[in-house]
């Protein structure tokens, strides 16, 4: 059946290539998408938590061209696949009213997830490198669709990076330990060295887009179409950090760097890494004015504090982390929709000129309003949890530099937060002819909220969830039951928490019911029934440049961040080969000369 | 067991709320006597609470407008509910201080979604500035925080009052910095000046304030009143031991406890207060720099300090 499934898969992307209307190509592709889905839930029987039975065997070896491609789940995997794979329907869904005709998103998208399916199967590395391969290429296609050419290179420039590096990585630990299968190569584990780990680790963290390694992301994640990048930021970035997680843990890398330092110093490394991309990104995200760019920079912020739980690396970090990324996957899924379904009702991507939607598209702005309750870790959905499981650790591990920037970039977050709901749903009402988002755009949307919650009152389900990846891992497990965590500082019960709001929600209410109130609308209000006549004046709008007066601050300090030397290294290197272009002059003296500097130089080296 | 926990915690809770609304009026008439003014008198919060909640209302701006304030009202008892006040824990066992910084948000988004939903673009500013405020005293706060953490080897509130028995944080020397510190960032929770800014009535018409009147500005004064409480707690009972004097189970140690956390909040009240009526307003990057250059700085050091002591 694992066959069968590689094969709908195929088949789908395939038939899509050929089909027009989008919509029949959503169908088909949900359903498609639904086959690993499957396959993952039946799995869950395998680690320990009871399921549906399907009958899909989790492995398989799959000869082809001489090679044999060899293919089975492990615990890690399947907890990367359950968030990963139940992201892809919802989005399909949303896809359904999203895309009148299909412009090449479906059928690469299938790819894409045949792609991700095989890398999270693949147990050995020529497997691994394959698909990563394939996922490359085909998420390049669908970048390619946004025929911007920032987009396109920057992202072009950075999979080559990280596809070179992780290659280089594979090689040499083929060479150190002379197998590319997985479990062979985690027996020779002592005869790998430090410079493949850390090779293979920066490869993954290009597609997680942790810090120094980002600059593509903000430019991929503003112009792509929004499902996919919903996927991109949800999903894919989530399978560098199976990499990175597979190379720390289940090689394990982290032992090996800690012997080769003969202390935490690199994981330790990796940590403070993953704070300041938290830290710098939410500074950046909360300056941007657009909805996109603002939620691409606070992606690299919520990524890297799953980077600072890897660093880390405690039980406890782990756990946070894996919360962290599953927590993420949902929420910036949803915000990425949210983005779409507003763009389609509006046209319109800049906060400063959008206001006011959220009269007019109640149900998007709830979805919206759990996603960045979620996004700001507000203890009413689930990001709470995962957070707090990552100060823990970072305050039990006495770590005096990490936790404090975790904290503030905590902070930061509602300042962006605060700048979406009030310069995208709130304030001023410029949009009275706009209709609510169709309803499988909406369904897509809430379905995808819906973990948020659930996992909100029961994070023991989530920590049962990645039980045995972290046990498999050699990391450990920390005590929790259904609502109550336990860690050595302190536990955290959230039904005491949920059941104290409702509480505390009667007094509340018994104070402030109210009579039937007439409603007014903003121009009778504070325009004092004046005609508003400056629609159309951005500069008017309070939403416009939101955050001027720490931005004045901040600014100076920033201004020479990756982008800026990423933009001059290719400055350089443009300035280089124009210059090395200037020797081919055309005449034929340059030439004669040319030969006869290298004649001596060659006759110069013979006589030394 | 259980009801009788349930009833402990909403005497408290009431309590608290009552103690909130009574010192804005004790606010009001300190602020007076610095001003050689009378004053109202100091039951004037009560009288203006009750004189809001029974106004008829007839404006709405939309759902949102009116949820969000209740939002915000539930949010500042949830987060009572985890403080412990004069040492009874409440539920300050189910949580930790990392869950009372983030219990302290829901009232802050809360109120500022209800601004947004006004339309006012001075509620906008109002509440832009009141966010950055937030991140500029909160790095201070979270290092001395972080301080104490390290030091008693425990996260959770209760836990930190209960090591206190002994000798009061404020009494070692590195805390005594971080307390300043700490001291300082709470005039900024408080929004007193000279960090005011977002709500500064001359400058933007009250800020977020704005829009809202009738039983919208009641439930805002009971906020208001609710946050008094819970970051006065907060600092008591970080620093000050919790106002914790005795510590056998007895009805008169629940009385003499609950009478120094009183005392304890007043002091700390008022000393905001008194700084607030010497000290001009802040502009809002004048205050951030005074945060994160200064505080934060000092901050760091008290923290470096405990680190040291710790580790040695």
């Amino acid at each position: 059946m694992l066959e069968l499934i590689f094969a709908v898969l195929l088949i789908a992307a395939f038939a899509t290539l050929f089909i027009k209307s989008g919509r029949i190509a959503a169908i088909i592709s949900l359903i498609a998408s639904a086959m690993p889905l499957i396959a993952v839930v039946d799995w869950a029987n395998d680690f320990g938590i009871k399921a549906f039975s399907f009958g899909v065997e989790n492995s398989m070896d799959f000869p082809i061209a001489g090679i044999t491609m060899h293919l089975s789940i492990t615990s890690f995997a399947w907890f990367f696949a359950v968030m990963v794979f139940s992201l892809l329907p919802p989005i399909f869904l949303f896809s359904y009213s999203f895309f009148e005709k299909n412009n090449g998103f479906f059928p690469f998208m299938l790819f894409l997830i045949t792609a991700v399916f095989g890398i999270l199967l693949a147990s050995d590395f020529l497997t691994f490198f394959f698909f990563w391969e394939l996922m490359a290429a085909s998420s390049f296609i669908l970048v390619c669709i946004s025929r911007d050419k920032k987009a396109i290179m920057s992202y072009l420039a950075f999979s080559v990076l990280s596809a070179v590096l992780i290659l280089v990585g594979i090689a040499l630990l083929y060479s150190q330990s002379g197998t590319l299968l997985f479990s062979d190569i985690v027996l020779n584990a002592d005869k790998v060295t430090v410079s493949a780990i850390i090779l293979m680790v920066a490869g993954f963290a290009v597609k997680s887009a942790l810090m120094p390694l980002h600059a593509w992301a903000p430019f991929v994640y503003s112009k792509a179409d929004e499902p996919f990048v919903a996927f991109l930021s949800g999903g894919l970035s989530k399978v560098g950090y199976y990499g990175m997680f597979f190379v720390l843990f289940a090689l394990p890398g982290a032992k090996i760097l800690h012997q080769y330092f003969n202390s935490g110093v690199a994981t330790y490394l990796l940590a403070v890494i993953g704070a300041i991309s938290a830290f710098i990104g939410t500074l950046l995200a909360f300056m941007e004015d657009d909805l996109r760019k603002l939620l691409a920079y606070s992606s690299i912020a919520q990524l890297g504090y799953i980077a600072v739980g890897f660093g880390i690396g405690s039980s406890l970090a782990m756990a946070g982390a894996l919360f962290q990324a599953f927590n993420h996957a949902f929420f910036k899924s949803v915000l990425f929709l949210v983005a779409g379904a507003v763009a389609y009702r509006t046209g319109k991507w800049k906060i400063s000129e959008l206001g006011g939607v959220g009269y007019k598209m109640p149900f998007t702005f709830m979805a919206a309003l759990f996603a960045i309750f979620a996004l700001a870790a507000i203890p009413i959905t689930s990001g709470f949890a995962a957070k707090w499981l990552l100060y823990e650790a970072a305050v039990s591990n006495k770590y005096i530099f990490i936790t404090p920037i975790m904290l503030i970039a905590g902070v930061g977050a509602f300042l962006y937060s605060f700048r979406i709901l009030y310069g995208v749903f709130l304030g001023e009402n410029r949009h009275d002819d706009i209709k609510e988002a169709p309803l499988p755009m909406i369904a897509g949307m809430f379905l995808l909220v819906l973990p948020l919650i659930i996992f909100l009152i029961f994070p023991g389900y989530m920590l049962d969830m990645m039980h045995s990846a972290l046990v498999d891992a050699g990391i450990g497990t920390i005590s929790h039951t259904n609502y109550v965590i336990r860690t050595g500082m302190a536990s955290y019960n959230t039904l005491a928490v949920v059941i104290g709001m409702m509480v505390v929600m009667i007094p509340a209410f018994l104070i402030y019911v109210l009579r039937k109130q007439k409603k007014v609308d903003f121009k009778d209000n504070f325009l004092a029934g004046e005609p508003y006549e400056f629609y159309g004046y951005i500069s008017m709008h309070a939403a416009n440049n939101f955050y001027k007066p720490i931005e004045d601050v901040i600014m100076p300090y920033l201004r020479k961040g990756a982008i800026s030397f990423y933009t001059a290294l290719y400055n350089a290197m443009g300035r280089v080969s124009d210059a090395s272009r200037k020797i081919y002059t055309g005449l034929s003296q340059d030439y004669t000369i040319y030969i006869i500097i290298f004649f001596f130089i060659i006759v110069g080296w013979l006589i030394w | 067991m259980v009801v009788e926990k349930i009833a402990v915690i909403a005497l408290y809770t009431t309590i608290a709320m009552f103690v909130g609304i009574l010192f804005m009026g004790v606010g009001r008439k300190i602020v007076a006597r610095v001003h050689n003014r009378v004053g109202p008198p100091v039951y004037q919060g009560f009288i203006d609470i009750a004189k809001l909640l029974t106004k008829k209302t007839n404006i709405s701006h939309g759902w949102i407008y009116d949820l969000a304030l209740l939002f915000s009202m539930t949010g500042i008892m949830l987060t009572i509910l985890f403080l412990p006040i004069g040492g009874v824990k409440l539920l300050s066992m189910e949580g930790d201080a990392f869950l009372v910084l983030y219990l302290l948000a829901i009232p802050a988004l809360g109120f500022a979604l209800g601004a947004g939903a006004s339309g006012n673009p001075n509620a906008a500013i109002g509440v832009m500035r009141a966010l950055v405020m937030m991140l500029s005293y909160e790095l201070p706060f979270v290092i001395t925080l972080i301080a104490l953490m390290i030091y008693y080897d425990t996260s959770s509130i209760a836990q930190i009052v209960e090591m206190q028995h002994a000798k009061w944080a404020i009494m070692i020397p590195p805390f005594v910095l971080a307390a300043a510190v700490a001291d300082m960032a709470l005039q900024g929770m408080l929004m007193e000046a000279p960090f005011d800014i977002s709500t500064a009535p001359h400058e933007i018409a009250s800020g977020p304030m704005a829009e809202f009147g009738g039983k919208h500005l009641g439930a805002l004064m009971i906020y208001k009143a609710g946050t008094i409480v819970a970051y006065t707690t907060l600092f008591v009972d970080l620093f000050l031991g919790g106002g914790v004097v005795m510590h056998d189970g007895s009805v008169l140690a629940y009385l003499a406890n609950f009478a120094v956390w009183f005392i304890l909040i007043f002091l700390v009240f008022t000393l905001s207060l008194l700084i607030n009526t010497s000290f001009p307003r802040f502009r809002i990057e004048q205050a951030f720099k005074f945060y994160w250059k200064y505080e934060a700085l000092l901050a760091f050091i008290s923290l470096i300090w405990v680190y040291l002591m710790v580790i040695s």
